[in-house]
């Protein structure tokens, strides 16, 4: 059976909150086909830099193109994993350390699909999707973060 | 007319995140305009999408196209 899919709104303002982890893991109980679920979560790191310690991350992201590209990775990994289900979210906005601001969260019937099409989805995500993280310091500088 | 987004720290150093341009041809007449009237985009990475796609080399603006200045991406 064939679904139609279309760009999904992605992201969410400010943290992702646990809550909201637990409410997306619990929504899946009625698809009994699904027998492994694979979840990356992004939390924002304290790190010690030279100008200050990390306190938050501000993000924008030029959010038209980001729709788009992520509509054409979810698209991708469909069709190269026989994926279930699949469920990105990014935070935009500030994200305190130790906070969640990415929820990559995939389910198929064997877990091997879900662990695979959730490993190269974030790598995807964090290579692909403009999006960009200002780091915020406890003096009041910042500086702009760069994926490794 | 083309308009032209910034975002990141190339909107921090052009200090606007949106700009109105007269047409130009393609991306490479468009940033020796932008290297001309903003020097301090010499010293950083960025690259263009050009209707929302990532621009590859010399690429065509199509007329009344978006224009982005994307700086390397660092979601996550």
């Amino acid at each position: 059976m064939e679904t139609k899919r279309t760009p999904k709104n992605i992201f969410v303002q400010g943290a992702i909150s646990p809550d909201k982890i637990a409410k997306s893991i619990a929504n899946h109980s009625t698809k009994t086909d699904i027998g492994g679920h694979s979840i990356f979560l992004g939390q924002v790191r304290a790190d010690q830099k030279e100008e200050g310690k990390v306190i938050a991350i501000e993000y924008t992201a030029y959010e038209e193109m980001a729709l788009e590209k992520a509509f054409e990775i979810r698209e991708a990994i469909f069709a190269k994993y026989p994926l279930s289900c699949m469920h990105i979210y990014h935070s935009l906005g500030e994200v305190k350390s130790g906070e969640i601001c990415l929820f990559v969260f995939t389910s198929s019937k064997h877990r091997k699909a879900a662990i695979d099409a959730c490993e190269e989805l974030v790598e995807k995500i964090k290579k692909e999707v403009p999006v960009w993280g200002k780091e915020i310091l406890e003096n009041e500088k910042s500086v702009w973060k760069e994926n490794t | 007319m083309i308009k032209v987004k910034a975002f990141g720290m190339v909107a921090e150093k052009i200090r606007t995140n949106e700009l109105e341009l007269q047409y130009m041809p393609d991306t490479e007449v468009l940033l020796g305009f932008l290297h001309q009237q903003f020097p301090d985009l010499k010293h950083i990475k960025f690259s263009l999408a050009v209707n929302r796609k990532q621009a590859v080399g010399k690429t065509m603006i199509p007329l009344g196209a978006e224009v982005a200045l994307l700086p390397p991406f660092s979601g996550g």
